[in-house]
């Protein structure tokens, strides 16, 4: 049997390091990629000549321009005289100087049919999810960590409660950490599919956690008179063909789509699947490598904490 | 007890055959009211696979909103999109020019693709009013022109609204609850005018103009619908109360510009994942069937089960569903074997631990069932957490989220048991290997 416990200082070590690489990430790039969702920007619509628009070639164009992430959609409105005009709408994520806009616009002129004599006029934007909606949605997952160590710590009376639900916790936000870094070093857009990759690997990963701890939970009745760290030990054991299984299926479904995605060159897709696949990875991790390990490190100290307190039988 | 469990197997299998049925070629039976279009036409696709429709709204000429009422407003269109599960949409605030941005994808059953419509349909300018009336001041149709002097109450003046029906008449309402202030001129207004009409409007539209038969104290209003269908009137009234509890505008809004617009991603992205659901999906079956052999197929089953179920709720509530909410579903594929995983797992524990067979399906699924009870309520907690305070992409996550939770846990609990349960009471079904242990026929 694999001593996960004794073993401990090289994962959460690993975990460290990551940690580490995140933060010189962040500080090095100066935060995360914010998309023109999480930071405002400037729309600019450009009066086309014709509908047919090579919108990844408009992408391109803008965000090398502009050195801003770029998105591209084509559109069409009817003008006073009932006359079609087709448009071409860039997103761009940050409020453009004028040096900045006239660069744009000149390259979308010089690579695609634009009417002559119109020039877009920048609508400059808040940000969709602005500081109120960040500030709600951290609200969201602080109040759910927190009703989630209550439920374990009811649950899990045998494990010491707050202590399981502690580590669950630590587990749970290691995995965001993880998810972080990874935008953060590549410097991915972080836009909606961000929020949707983070939140669900934050619901697979906490199922991953309470499935280890309902086997030590039944371990710890069944093998009294064995050490904390045999009975996290021998549960991890026991679970791992099922967390392997079910971390081996997810992860091809995810695979497959980013094969296909990869194949056909969808980058949005591409860019959403990735984090998840880490996150997959990253939540299998801390499943078996930080949560129950942690969890008897805790309980240790607090037994020698508990037994300093009491004076010694004479 | 076998006889028992074997005729609930085969009553699930048809059960199940028939959702799967209708998921793929809907289901419209002649002379009912029974009419469920297949799912593939039935889905809402979000903006970035089918387009949409943006619109720039902003108040009318003569009202010069301040920073703060634009972003009130904002917040209300926000909320009225949430509560019509329009998850996919940008609603984006342009101070300098006070205007608010809007785009939304087309609906589900949308035909004309005409964008001022689609605008219309939302409702977005819409302003609750109670007025009195003039009665000489009607339309062609004889219906009560909306005065702008004779306001008696305003969205703002309702605290909160739900359609009801009444039990005896069968009559379809939305109820209101009215603030402090809002009773007051209620019940001023109401004595004032015994045995005269009150009109209730949305916007210009006249809804009801109720004769005012006493008059009424309390906090509590009602507008009645008058749709002979019982079923439109539900619906109407549903969406009436909705638009009202989303909150009332501080002016109205006026849309100066509408345009339709691109999918970012277009049909080929769609195509491309939903293929790649179909192998994945096919990847999982193989594997539960490869490794776990009899119980694999189970697990085939309920995994069916699961997806048909998901599609049909999601396109019946008429939730927009982007790329990334179809990525979503195909992992909670992933995830949805996970609870007949730990099952297995535990069952071929108990097989080696010298159990017989059906022994070790009892004792493995009783044993499985805390972890999994524990897995899917943490999990639950976090979804209806995140569906009460997150809005848009959060909102939709945390609803396709619970949803497969909820449905994990039924087909586990109840599928996968019921099952289980028939095929141990037979002879053939005995063999060790067919669990996917090594080694012959268990003792017995």
């Amino acid at each position: 049997m694999f001593d996960f416990v004794g073993n401990r200082k090289y994962f959460f070590g690993f975990s460290a390091l990551i940690l580490i690489a995140c933060i010189i990430a962040l500080i090095y790039h100066q935060g995360m990629n914010l998309d023109i969702q999480f930071q405002g920007g400037t729309i600019l619509e450009f009066q086309m000549k014709n509908p047919n628009v090579d919108l990844n070639k408009a992408i391109n164009v803008a965000q090398q321009a502009s050195g801003k992430i770029a998105n591209a959609q084509t559109s069409y409105s009817l003008d006073t005289t009932n006359e079609r005009v087709d448009l071409l709408v860039l997103n761009i994520a940050s409020r453009l100087s004028e040096e900045e806009y006239d660069k744009v616009v000149a390259a979308i002129e010089e690579n695609f049919e634009v009417k002559e004599g119109t020039k877009p006029t920048p609508r400059v934007v808040d940000p969709v999810m602005g500081k109120e909606m960040a500030a709600k949605s951290i609200l969201a997952i602080v109040i759910a960590a927190a009703l989630m160590v209550v439920y374990v710590w009811v649950r899990f009376k045998v494990m010491g409660g707050l202590l399981a639900g502690l580590a669950s916790v630590v587990a749970l936000l290691h995995d965001v950490m993880v998810m972080i870094a990874l935008y953060a070093i590549l410097q991915l857009p972080v836009n909606e599919s961000f929020i949707a990759a983070i939140l669900t690997i934050v619901g697979y990963s906490i199922n991953d956690t309470i499935v280890i701890f309902d086997r030590i939970r039944e371990n710890s009745t069944l093998l009294r008179k064995e050490s904390l760290a045999t009975i996290a030990n021998k549960s991890i054991s026991q679970s791992l063909s099922r967390t392997i299984n079910t971390a081996l299926t997810t992860i091809v479904c995810i695979l497959t789509v980013y094969i296909f995605a990869a194949y056909y060159n969808i980058e949005s897709i591409k860019l959403f699947v990735l984090p998840l696949l880490v996150g997959l990875i990253s939540g299998t991790y801390s499943t078996i490598f930080i949560a129950s390990p942690l969890w008897v490190v805790m309980k240790e100290r607090q037994a020698k904490k508990l037994a300093a307190s009491k004076p010694a039988k004479a | 007890m076998k006889g028992n469990y074997g005729i609930k197997s085969l009553f699930l299998i048809l059960i199940i055959g028939l959702l799967t049925y209708i998921s793929i070629a809907g289901l419209t039976i002649q002379g009912t009211n029974i009419d469920i279009p297949k799912v593939s036409e039935n889905i809402r696709y979000g903006i970035d696979i089918r387009g949409g429709v943006r619109a720039v709204l902003t108040a009318p000429a003569d009202v010069n909103p301040t920073n703060e009422q634009m972003e009130a407003a904002k917040q209300v269109v926000e909320n009225r999109l949430d509560y019509q599960k329009v998850y996919d949409r940008t609603v984006l605030l342009e101070k300098n020019n006070k205007r608010i941005i809007v785009e939304i994808p087309w609906r589900q059953d949308e035909k004309e693709f005409d964008p001022n419509k689609a605008i219309n349909e939302l409702g977005m300018t819409a302003q609750l009013t109670f007025r009195e009336v003039d009665k000489e001041k009607v339309d062609e149709y004889g219906r009560y022109l909306p005065l702008d002097d004779k306001i008696i109450l305003k969205g703002d003046d309702v605290v909160k609204s739900t359609p009801e029906t009444d039990p005896s008449t069968g009559k379809v309402y939305v109820a209101l609850k009215l603030s402090s202030e809002g009773a007051k001129k209620f019940e001023e207004a109401t004595g004032r005018l015994v045995g005269e009409p009150l009109a209730i409007f949305m916007d210009e539209q006249l809804i009801s103009a109720p004769t005012v038969r006493q008059k009424i104290t309390g906090d509590s209003a009602v507008i009645e619908i008058n749709n002979p269908d019982p079923n439109a009137a539900i619906k109407e009234a549903t969406e009436l109360s909705n638009t009202i509890n989303a909150g009332a505008l501080p002016f109205k809004l006026e849309a100066v510009q509408i345009e339709s617009i691109s999918p970012t991603l277009g049909k080929s992205a769609l195509d491309v994942i939903l293929r790649a659901g179909l192998i994945a999906g096919i990847l999982v079956i193989l594997f539960m069937l490869l490794y776990y052999r009899l119980p694999g197929i189970i697990a085939d089953i309920a995994l069916l089960f699961q997806i048909v179920a998901q599609v049909l709720i999601i396109s019946s509530v008429g939730m927009s569903l982007t790329l990334a909410g179809i990525a979503g579903i195909i992992l909670t594929i992933g995830m949805g074997v996970d609870a007949n995983v730990i099952i297995y797992e535990r069952i071929k524990e108990e097989i080696r631990a010298g159990k017989t067979v059906k022994a070790a399906i009892d004792a493995g699924f009783d044993r499985a069932f805390a972890a999994i009870f524990d897995g899917n309520i943490t999990t639950l907690i976090v979804a209806v957490v995140l569906y009460m305070l997150g809005s848009g992409p959060i909102q939709s996550f945390a609803f396709t989220l619970g949803l497969g939770v909820l449905l994990n846990f039924i087909t586990a609990i109840v599928i996968s048991r019921t099952f289980l349960r028939a095929i141990s009471s037979y002879k053939v079904t005995k063999n060790r290997w067919l669990y996917g242990v090594r080694g012959g026929n268990s003792n017995v």
